[in-house]
């Protein structure tokens, strides 16, 4: 291990923000906060970006390393302890000053703060503890922090720094425990459940404390209320009371966390204040394509994580193999992004459309369809459940209807309450028909004679481009589809040939 | 006669007021009635034949009855609605005003949701236009430290956001002395700690003023940020036309990451 004294603190910049890049995770959302009129800061809810880095991926929180040396030795990592690479550590001083400089000219949003493991988990984030509460107590800081947990912290740890960060957030990296131990053996699956569940429930009683007290009450008033003991003796009997998890009979871990009278119980009782826990909740990362667990795995894992644990986001990253690990699969021809894609659009119809993963994918059919975004390939599975008439639906069935979003759904909700809405008002609303135009009418009647027939649908769907990010089409054959325009084939059969299920 | 009335106004929130206060109690009709302001180089567009010209004094009072019935007989959401649409650039927000403003008061506050009706639309899209803008610029502005401490920043908005995004900035810098220059407006707005910021007009500032105050100082932070900048990407995911996509060029003048410069030290 290569450790250089006296390193300038733009050489650690360099090595540290380098080290962290692969965390896809970089949004400042979720938590609205004024300034406190004296220190610097504040937070909006929808967050913001600050810039955009040469891969178009948005820059809004300094994410670095606290420190790149690790002890753990996961194969997929950049840093990983059998790596020969520089290795560098801030001191808590020099992260506190880089992140109020850097806020100051309005470069970031806050901090994100991750790290690899110095001596021990504990150890590590005993020094990021001291990081996070020199900034916000000394440095007066109150604008964005993220912060990780490593796996198999103390928790009475990451109860202290759950009350100095607004997102906390631990990596499952892989969905499931067997390709955890396979990639990552120092890491295990309850490790990384454990303190999870701990803040969210952390954050429950928090909040229902908060809600008792609006919030507004001053702490010593409260003190010893017996209404805020008792919320606080509910914390435990909780665990017992929690919705079974995971439909996917393997998860075991999750399912054992849930159903268990586990012992994750808080070390302390929570400080009677009106801050809040970790209030824009957990977000958590998955690594794809580096084991070969289908799209329907990971994405049940997903929705096993936002009704469980109470996820805010999951977010997947592309595997890339840095290190060139011989037993990993080679991404010579880039990482596979186009099913990254595919996860996040589903990833999408899980939080805001109302579906759910076995409408999107089953046993049979494990992988996303390369040619269709996910929404358009449940519509022709399901094409007895359209047209839709826009003038009438309710938001979540408008929402079903390919081409309509968030957005344009309420759109149209409002709109309708003063008019009978036709096709031309859609187009002033600023609704893209292209897609939609399949699957609804106005006032009864679609726009042009169409036959509600799967085969020609799908022709039709196939001819609109699926609007991807850039960069991402030159990873598909697209020139080749035209062979199939003549082809009859069923998206459920044939195309199933076509998918890459795993792009690799 | 029937000629049609040219209610000619400033180019300000409270000039259209004015401009609307008149025409309303002009009794000349509203179809007959036209309101334009002056463009913002302070010209005013094409004149039409056949049309008598009114030139609307600015009249405070006037503007605040305006704004004070839009408040109470139509909505507050709908008032900063009218408000955004007046900073914007487009050609006759004036005139657009007016007949939102027409059937706002007919409809009540219900007038926000009639998003089919073509006015209300336009309304509602140059809205979100310059609501959008100003949150990008909430996040891609960028200040420099002066060597006083005093922090600068200078923007080319298409629209006149400056007034949306410096409260934000007053809320998140209590402490701070800071300025934010619209190159394209010769405004800027100032702040010290624990006074309300106060909006300024500066005369002859030059085009490349940006350029001086950036090269003058040597500030390491500066420089610190370019390093993060340029580490943080993803070789495998180089993306320019994402990146272009998300952070559109005309922002990048201003913005610290993007400005090249000549004596990079690297390591």
């Amino acid at each position: 291990m290569i450790i250089q004294e006296g390193m300038t603190i733009q050489r650690k910049l360099e090595i540290l923000s380098d080290a962290a890049k692969y965390d896809v995770a970089c949004t400042s959302s979720g938590v609205d906060r004024k300034g406190t009129g004296t220190g610097m800061g504040n937070s909006l809810a929808c967050g913001i970006c600050h810039s955009f880095s040469e891969d178009g991926r948005c820059i809004s929180l300094l994410k670095i390393l606290f420190t790149n040396e690790c002890i753990f030795d996961c194969k997929y990592c950049i840093n990983r302890s059998s790596n020969d690479v520089v290795r560098a550590s801030f001191t808590p001083t020099e992260v506190c000053e880089l992140t109020m400089e850097f806020y100051r000219r309005n470069y970031i949003e806050g901090l994100f703060l991750s790290s690899g493991i110095m001596v021990s988990p504990n150890y590590t984030m005993e020094l990021i503890f001291d990081a996070l509460r020199m900034l916000r107590d000394e440095y007066q800081f109150s604008g964005y922090i993220h912060c990780k947990t490593i796996p198999g912290t103390d928790p009475a740890l990451v109860e202290a720094i759950g009350w100095y960060a607004d997102r906390m957030s631990v990596n499952l990296e892989l969905p499931t425990a067997s390709s955890l131990k396979q990639l990552a053996p120092h890491k295990n699956r309850k490790n990384i459940l454990k303190p999870m569940r701990q803040i969210q429930l952390r954050r429950e009683s928090n909040r229902e404390y908060l809600g008792i007290y609006g919030g507004m009450k001053y702490p010593n008033e409260i003190n010893n209320d017996t209404v805020y003991n008792k919320a606080f003796s509910n914390f435990n009997n909780r665990l017992n009371r929690l919705p079974k998890l995971c439909d996917t009979k393997k998860d075991n871990d999750i399912n054992n966390l849930i159903t268990s009278t586990s012992d994750i119980t808080p070390y302390v009782k929570p400080p009677v204040t009106r801050s809040r826990y970790v209030p824009a909740g957990q977000s958590t990362q998955l690594i794809i394509g580096a084991t070969d667990e289908s799209d329907y795995h990971i994405m049940s894992v997903s929705e096993a994580l936002y009704d469980g644990f109470d996820l805010k986001r999951v977010f997947y990253s592309a595997f890339m193999n840095v290190n060139n690990d011989s037993s990993l699969p080679s991404t010579q021809n880039g990482p596979p992004l186009l099913r990254e894609h595919r996860l996040y659009q589903a990833d999408w119809l899980l939080r805001f459309y109302g579906f759910r993963i076995n409408e999107l994918l089953s046993e049979r059919t494990p992988n996303f369809n390369v040619l269709l975004d996910p929404k358009c390939d449940w519509a022709l599975r399901n094409l007895d459940k359209f047209p839709v008439e826009v003038n009438k639906a309710d938001y979540y069935t408008l929402l079903r209807v390919p081409g309509i979003g968030v957005n344009s759904a309420r759109r149209i909700i409002t709109a309708r309450k003063s008019a009978t809405l036709d096709f031309k008002d859609l187009k002033t609303l600023g609704i893209v028909l292209k897609r939609a135009v399949y699957f609804i009418t106005c006032k009864g009647s679609m726009m042009y004679p169409i036959k509600l027939n799967e085969d020609f649908i799908t022709r039709e769907l196939l001819s609109v481009k699926d609007k991807l990010p850039f960069g991402i089409e030159r990873d598909i054959t697209y020139k080749q589809l035209s062979l199939f325009d003549d082809v009859s084939f069923h998206p459920d059969e044939e195309v199933k040939g076509m998918l890459l299920g795993g792009v690799q | 006669m029937n000629n049609l009335k040219i209610f000619q106004c400033e180019n300000s929130i409270d000039g259209i007021f004015s401009a609307i206060y008149q025409a309303w109690s002009s009794g000349y009709g509203h179809a007959n009635i036209r309101i334009e302001e002056q463009s913002e180089n302070d010209n005013y567009t094409n004149i039409t034949l056949f049309s008598d010209y009114i030139i609307v004094k600015t009249d405070f009072e006037q503007a605040m009855k305006v704004s004070q019935s839009i408040k109470s007989k139509i909505s507050l959401e709908a008032y900063e609605m009218v408000c955004r649409v007046a900073l914007s650039n487009y050609q006759s927000k004036g005139d657009l005003i007016y007949r939102f403003l027409i059937l706002g008061f007919h409809v009540g506050s219900k007038v926000v949701g009639y998003l089919s009706n073509e006015v209300v639309n336009r309304v509602f899209k140059l809205n979100r236009y310059v609501n959008g803008e100003a949150h990008h610029i909430m996040g891609f502005l960028r200040f420099s430290e002066q060597e006083n401490g005093i922090l600068t920043s200078v923007i080319h908005p298409k629209n006149n956001i400056l007034t949306l995004i410096t409260p934000h900035f007053a809320d998140r810098l209590p402490m701070e002395r800071f300025v934010i220059i619209d190159g394209n407006r010769n405004i800027c707005s100032l702040h010290l700690p624990g006074r309300p910021w106060v909006l300024a007009e500066v005369p002859n500032i030059k085009s490349t003023y940006h350029e001086t105050i950036m090269d003058d100082n040597n500030d390491e932070y500066e420089e610190l940020w370019r390093v993060f900048f340029d580490n943080i990407a993803i070789k495998e995911r180089i993306n320019p036309g994402l990146q272009r996509n998300n952070l559109p060029i005309r922002f990048r003048r201003d913005m610290t990451e993007f400005i090249p410069r000549e004596n990079i030290q690297i390591l």
